[in-house]
């Protein structure tokens, strides 16, 4: 059972008597786009914060390449190589764009605390390595221009392209992204669809959460629905066009996909 | 940057560090003044590391450095003990407290953390008054003897300062690091620090532990000074001045204890009673909070941030029609703004 995936089996997840997940799954494969679409309160976001810590669920698994990470905390999920961005960027707007980068590099940190308070050589040493990287991962996500600037000073689209660069930052194998098409145009999107691209031809599994059924066509190999808490749908997004239960569901939000 | 290198506010430390203890010794009152203020500035700038870098407001700075002078004067007055036996004493004890507490209170919303800790401030003042074996209940413990080869007040106002230089090399380590970055995510927003990959709990208890060692060595050298401890000697009250002394000068930046304990501290030994303390300090904290809510030096830097500002669209309206805003701002204000070099690492 060492086949590398992310998967989310049998989730179960019950709020008091309210049932937000029952029996719900999604598969993540390394270097591929899937996505994950439901209308609100289909329970996307409940089963996003069951893959990545953030809630335990009432019952079912979250492997990771076979292994079970059922309810570890989110800062291990993370470190074990799953990244998460947010619906609403959650981010110091007060600070510039590579020291965003600079924080998602957190998990290499291998010296403690008091290393740090000391100033201990080797913390030194690796806090240097660690700015060099923070500057390899700006040049790689293409911030150059622009990461020396605020982040309140920023588009919403390349908000949203600091959030996905601090999240890979350190070398996440998942990366599990939050409704990214949220409060950006048109051409921002190519950008961030181009972004995802790429990161997945680097071996990177991407979950996409969306409501924006065009994002989904245009980067997803396949696509899982949820409703009321259920997988009703698993194939491609072609397919899922063609289905008539995904159809009723999401014709409106749908059809102004179709029109976009 | 380039004049402090890569730790500019220890450079000021280490200088007005020099200076208090070159000038000091002129007059005995001062020597006094300035003792004490530098183991306030101590214990205030547990209180900024704590509330300033990590946002935990602890109103329990001031059992800490209790503790810290109870542990070292038990040592030394009913054990004989020498003083340096009884700082590790003095630092071990409110670290090991502290990182306790923090494992306990992290959880809560911000207020809850400062009822909290006020709560276990309170409880251990109790135990202070009551414990009359070991603290000497309400009479507390005279006789504390004085450092080995500091008994003489300029040679101790050294030491002091020593520590608080100390104090602020360390702090200043910390925030120019991973950690330090990592506590000022925590600040800023516990689910973020968590998709980060950062272990907030421990991370935190660090921090604290830290910030107790502090305040712990504030009460160490406050025992050796004053030599006497009572239950009264460093109560809720030098919590919150602490605490008040770190949020004018600056919380967020690591300096800004320093100043705001050397204005509070001095400027209110200048006022005609000790009553009019209280209204001298309730005053500076509403002036400050209407103000400037990010104490002096924030205040200090605002101001000069828009000096360069209004410098750089000077220059690009003069100048080159599409000069880069950004990276120019910036260049001039590492240059030319004494102010920046207090800004914490961050």
């Amino acid at each position: 059972m060492s086949e590398s995936k992310l998967v989310a089996r049998d989730v179960r997840m019950a709020f008091g008597g309210v049932v937000a997940l029952d029996r719900a799954g999604v598969e993540v494969h390394p270097g591929r786009v899937s996505g994950l679409i439901g209308r609100n309160g289909s329970g996307k976001s409940t089963l996003f914060n069951c893959l990545t810590g953030f809630l335990k669920p009432t019952a079912g698994t979250i492997e990771l390449d076979g292994r079970d990470i059922t309810g570890h905390a989110p800062h291990e999920v993370m470190r074990a190589g799953i990244a998460r961005t947010f619906q609403t960027p959650r981010i110091d707007f007060q600070t510039t764009a590579r020291e965003a980068v600079l924080c998602g590099l957190f998990p290499r940190v291998r010296h403690g605390f008091l290393s740090s308070l000391l100033g201990l050589p080797h913390a030194l040493a690796e806090e240097r390595a660690m700015q060099r990287e923070a500057d390899a991962v700006v040049e790689r996500m293409r911030m150059d221009d622009w990461a020396a600037l605020q982040v309140n000073k920023l588009s919403m689209g390349r908000v949203r392209s600091v959030e996905v660069a601090r999240a890979i930052a350190a070398d996440a194998r998942y990366l599990l992204l939050d409704e990214p098409a949220a409060g950006i145009g048109r051409d921002e999107m190519r950008v961030l669809a181009d972004e995802i691209r790429s990161l997945a031809e680097r071996g990177i599994g991407v979950l996409l959460v969306e409501h924006n059924f065009s994002l989904i066509r245009m980067l997803c190999e396949d696509v899982t629905v949820l409703d009321t808490g259920a997988v009703i749908f698993k194939g491609t997004p072609d397919e899922a066009r063609r289905d008539e239960r995904v159809m009723q569901l999401y014709l409106g939000t749908a059809a102004a996909g179709e029109a976009a | 940057m380039s004049l402090f290198g890569s730790r500019p506010n220890t450079w000021i430390m280490a200088g007005v560090g020099a200076l208090a203890c070159a000038v000091a010794p002129l007059n005995p009152v001062w020597l006094d003044s300035v003792i004490l203020t530098g183991i306030l500035a101590l214990i205030s700038l547990s209180a900024g590391l704590s509330f300033g870098q990590a946002g935990i407001l602890s109103m329990a700075q001031g059992a800490f450095a209790a503790i810290g002078a109870y542990a070292t004067a038990v040592c030394s007055t009913r054990f004989g003990l020498p003083a340096w036996a009884g700082l590790a004493l003095a630092i071990a004890l409110p670290s090991a407290l502290a990182w306790g507490l923090a494992r306990m209170v992290t959880r809560m919303p911000e207020l809850a953390v400062a009822l909290a800790t006020l709560a276990l401030a309170t409880l251990l003042e109790i135990v202070a008054r009551n414990w009359d074996a070991v603290t000497g209940g309400y009479v507390g413990i005279a006789g504390i003897p004085p450092v080995e080869g500091f008994s003489v007040g300029w040679r101790f106002n050294i030491l002091v300062w020593v520590f608080v230089l100390l104090a602020v090399l360390a702090y200043e380590n910390l925030m120019r690091s991973a950690h330090g970055r990592a506590l000022n995510i925590v600040r800023h927003d516990r689910t973020r620090a968590m998709a980060d990959g950062i272990a907030v709990a421990p991370l935190l208890s660090a921090m604290l532990a830290t910030s107790g060692a502090m305040a712990g060595a504030g009460g160490w050298l406050y025992a050796h000074y004053i030599t006497y401890m009572s239950p009264g000697s460093l109560d809720t009250h030098a919590s919150i001045s602490a605490l008040l002394m770190a949020v004018v000068g600056g919380a967020g930046y690591i300096l800004g204890p320093v100043l705001g304990t050397f204005l509070l501290n001095l400027l209110g030994k200048l006022l005609p009673a000790q009553e009019a303390q209280g209204l001298f300090y309730g005053g500076a904290l509403i002036l400050i909070l209407l103000v400037a809510p990010a104490g002096l030096l924030g205040w200090l830097q605002a101001l000069a941030d828009r000096r360069t500002a209004r410098r750089a669209r000077a220059t690009s309206n003069a100048a080159a029609p599409a000069a880069p805003a950004g990276p120019a701002a910036q260049a001039g204000r590492e240059a030319d703004n004494p102010a920046r070099a207090a800004e914490p690492a961050r």
